[in-house]
C-alpha cells in the first residue's frame, strides 16, 4: 500500500491580539506538533471535541490554513514549500466537503453550475465534456439529472451534501477531506451520506482524511483513527484497536460518554469512566500532559512531563499510565 | 392510578402561507412521577411543539391548540387562565432548552438570573434567593458557586451554562422537567456529564422528565418509556426496552438500524429514503408511506391508528395486518 499523504511535526500558531497597550502578542497553538499517514484507499478519522485543533490540523494539511512548521508530504512532494501556481494545480487532487450543506452552496446559482464550477476554474476538458462530467457526476451521487438546473435552495440537507460530494469529485481527486460532512443531518439522512461516501471510496479509490465528533460515525468510515485533545495526537490507532483496547483514558472516557443502544436505563447502566470539566483553554495548555486536568489517572509525573507517543501493541499511545 | 402528566388527544394547528396545517394530530402522552419519557424522531415531526404544548408556549397567533386536553395532576392546561399558568410554569413545570447561550440573559448574573426565578414563585427576598441559587449550583456540579454565580452567561463554558439551566429549572422542584435537546450543543464527554446529572436530580426530586431527542443511544440511556413521533403524530409508544429490542413500526426499525454503532463497522447502514414530507402535504393517508418498504393500497388511503398489534402499541398498517 504506497503513503498517499506524510504530516510530520505539523504545527499551527495563531497570534491573539496585543493584550493592553504595549502588552505581548500571545501565541495560541492550535495544533502541536502532528503527525500522521495516509495510505492510498485508506480514511484516516480525526476525533476530538470543539477546540481540539482537529479541523485546523486538516485545514493546514491542505493549506487552507498557514502552518507555522512541519512538512505535508503528499505524493512525494511537500506541499508546504509549494508556490502558489504550484499548489493551485494540486489542489485539483485535493477536494474539501464542509460540514454545513446550507452555507457551503452559493444560493443564487445553479446546482450544475456549482458542480462544474471547479472545471472551469481548472480549464479542465471542453464545455460539452464538463456538462457530460456534471451529468455523470449527479448520477454517482445519487441526483437525478433533470434536477441540474434547480436552485440549492430546492433541496434538502441531505441532497445538498450530496451536491458539496458531487462538486468534490469533479476535478478526480485523491484525497477528500470530510470535515464533520453529517454532524448538520438527522440521522436517517446521516446513514444515506455514511453510506455513499463508503461507496464512493471503494469505487474509486479515494482516500478520506475524515473529521468527526461522533465515534460512531468514525468506527463506520474510517480505517484508522487519530483522536486529538489540546491540539496533540493523544492516541492512534487501526479502528478496531482503537475501538476495542483503547489506551489513552481519555479514549476511554469518549468511547464511555458516547450513547450507544447497548447501555439501558433499565438495566442499571451507570457510566465506567466519568471524566469532569471542559477540554482546559489552548492560550495555556498544562506543563505536562494536557489532559491532567481531567484525568482519573493523573500522577505526579503527569504535571511535569509531557508523554510522547509509543507504541503499545496495534496502538499508538501518549500516555504516561496507559491501558 | 392517574398520570401526573396526561397529554390527551392534543391536535396543535399552526396558520401558514399554506393554509392551515396541523402540526400535532391526536397526539396523547402519559409521564409519571420519577419517570423519564424519551420523545425521539426527526427535524419536524412536532417533538419541540408537544413540549411548548405543554408549557404553554406555542405562539399565537399563529399557532394554536385545536383540540384535546393536557392535565398536570387533573387541571387542564388548556383550560387555564394565562396568569395561572403563569404561576405553574417554573414552579411546576419546567425547561431545559437547546441552546443555553440563548436562553440566558447576557446582561444579568447567573446568580441573580436564578434568584430571580426563585422570587417569582416563593415569598423569599434576594439575599436568601441568591444563598439558594449559590447552592443550586452547587448541586448541579459547578465549582465555586459562590464565584461563578457572580459570573455572566459568556464567562461560563457551554456544559456550564446548561448547568445553569438546570439550576435554574430545578430552582421550585417542578413536577414535570421538560428538557428539548439538551445536549445537541454541547461536547460528548460534557454531555455524558449532563445526563448523568439529570438522572441525579430525577432521583433527588423525583420529577417526571421528558427528554426530547433525536438520538436512540440518548434513549436507550436515560428513558424509562419512549413516544417516537411522526409528522405530527406519535406512531409508536412502549417501554424503552420493548421498543429498542422490538421496534414495530417501520421507522421505528429505520431510526434504530441507521446509527452507526460504535459496536461494530463496515456492515452497510440501513437508510430511510427521502426525508420528512412538509406538514401541508399530509394526505390521508399514512405520513410515512412514501418513504416506507412496506406500504401498500391500504397505507395510502387511510391514517392508521396508535393500537396493539401484538407487542405494543404501533400505527402502522403493515404490523396491524402482519406483513412485517
Amino acid at each position: 500500500m504506497s503513503v498517499l499523504l506524510d504530516v510530520q511535526d505539523l504545527t499551527v500558531q495563531f497570534t491573539l491580539p496585543r493584550q493592553g497597550l504595549f502588552g505581548p502578542r500571545p501565541v495560541l497553538e492550535a495544533v502541536r506538533q502532528v503527525s500522521f499517514r495516509l495510505e492510498q484507499g485508506r480514511a484516516l478519522g480525526i476525533v476530538g471535541e470543539s477546540g481540539s485543533g482537529k479541523t485546523t490540523a486538516a485545514m493546514a494539511t491542505i493549506r487552507l490554513v498557514e502552518a507555522a512548521s512541519g512538512k505535508v508530504i503528499f505524493q512525494g512532494e511537500d506541499l508546504l514549500q509549494l508556490d502558489d501556481a504550484a499548489m493551485r494545480q494540486r489542489r485539483r487532487d485535493v477536494q474539501l466537503i464542509f460540514q454545513d450543506p446550507y452555507s457551503s452552496l452559493n444560493p443564487r446559482a445553479r446546482v450544475a453550475d456549482i458542480v462544474r464550477e471547479p472545471m472551469d476554474l481548472m480549464e479542465i476538458g471542453t464545455p460539452e465534456e464538463r456538462r457530460a462530467r456534471v451529468t455523470d457526476l449527479f448520477r454517482l451521487v445519487g441526483l437525478r439529472p433533470d434536477q441540474l438546473s434547480l436552485f440549492p435552495h430546492q433541496f434538502s440537507g441531505g441532497q445538498r451534501q450530496r451536491i458539496s460530494i458531487a462538486r468534490a469529485l469533479t476535478t478526480n481527486p485523491k484525497l477528500l477531506v470530510c470535515d464533520e460532512p453529517v454532524s448538520a443531518l438527522d440521522v436517517a439522512i446521516q446513514a444515506q451520506i455514511l453510506n455513499l461516501l463508503a461507496r464512493l471510496k471503494a469505487e474509486l479509490g479515494l482516500s478520506y482524511l475524515f473529521i468527526s465528533h461522533d465515534l460512531g460515525v468514525v468506527r463506520h468510515v474510517c480505517d484508522d483513527v487519530a483522536v486529538m485533545y489540546l491540539g496533540k495526537i493523544v492516541e492512534m490507532a487501526p479502528r478496531e484497536a482503537l475501538f476495542d483496547t483503547p489506551q489513552h483514558p481519555y479514549t476511554q472516557a469518549l468511547l464511555s460518554a458516547a450513547p450507544s443502544l447497548a447501555r439501558r436505563k433499565s438495566r442499571g447502566y451507570v457510566r465506567p469512566v466519568k471524566i469532569s470539566g471542559d477540554p482546559p483553554s489552548p492560550i495555556n495548555p498544562p506543563k505536562g500532559c494536557a489532559f491532567v486536568e481531567r484525568c482519573p489517572k493523573a500522577q505526579d509525573i503527569c504535571r511535569r512531563v509531557q508523554p510522547l507517543l509509543e507504541s503499545r501493541g496495534q496502538n499508538r499511545v501518549a500516555c504516561h499510565f496507559p491501558g | 392510578m392517574s398520570a401526573l402528566l396526561e397529554i390527551e388527544n392534543l391536535r396543535v394547528a399552526f396558520n401558514t402561507r399554506h393554509g392551515e396545517v396541523t402540526a400535532l394530530d391526536s397526539v396523547s402522552l402519559t409521564v409519571n412521577a420519577g419517570e423519564t419519557l424519551g420523545v425521539v424522531g426527526e427535524s419536524g415531526c412536532g417533538k419541540s411543539i408537544t413540549a411548548l404544548s405543554v408549557m404553554g408556549l406555542i405562539p399565537s397567533p399563529p399557532g394554536r391548540i385545536a383540540g384535546g386536553a393536557i392535565r398536570l395532576a387533573g387541571e387542564d392546561l388548556t383550560r387555564v387562565s394565562e396568569a395561572r399558568m403563569r404561576a405553574l410554569r417554573g414552579a411546576e413545570l419546567a425547561m431545559i432548552f437547546q441552546e443555553p447561550m440563548t436562553s440566558l440573559n447576557p446582561v444579568f448574573t447567573v446568580g441573580d438570573q436564578i434568584a430571580e426565578a426563585i422570587m417569582l414563585h416563593q415569598k423569599v427576598g434576594h439575599a436568601q434567593a441568591f444563598r439558594d441559587a449559590v447552592a443550586l449550583l452547587d448541586r448541579v456540579g459547578i465549582p465555586s458557586p459562590d464565584r461563578r454565580a457572580r459570573d455572566y452567561p459568556h464567562q461560563l463554558s457551554g456544559g456550564m451554562r446548561q448547568r445553569v439551566m438546570i439550576a435554574m429549572a430545578v430552582s421550585c422542584r417542578p413536577r414535570v422537567l421538560i428538557a428539548d435537546e439538551p445536549t445537541t450543543a454541547l461536547d460528548v464527554t460534557v454531555q455524558a456529564q449532563i445526563f448523568d446529572l439529570l438522572n441525579e436530580i430525577q432521583r433527588d426530586f423525583g420529577a417526571a422528565i421528558i427528554l426530547i431527542t433525536h438520538d436512540m443511544g440518548a434513549i436507550s440511556e436515560m428513558a424509562d418509556r419512549v413516544a417516537v413521533m411522526y409528522a405530527g403524530r406519535v406512531i409508536e409508544e412502549a417501554d424503552a426496552d420493548d421498543v429498542l429490542d422490538h421496534p414495530q413500526h417501520p421507522y421505528t426499525r429505520g431510526l434504530i438500524s441507521c446509527i452507526p454503532a460504535l459496536g461494530k463497522g463496515d456492515t452497510e447502514l440501513r437508510e430511510i429514503p427521502g426525508v420528512v414530507p412538509p406538514l401541508h402535504r399530509l394526505g390521508a393517508g399514512c405520513a410515512f408511506a412514501e418513504r416506507c418498504a412496506h406500504r401498500n393500497g391500504r397505507c395510502d388511503s387511510g391514517k392508521p391508528l396508535l393500537v396493539n398489534h401484538g407487542h405494543h402499541p404501533a400505527a402502522c398498517h403493515a404490523v396491524q395486518e402482519g406483513r412485517i
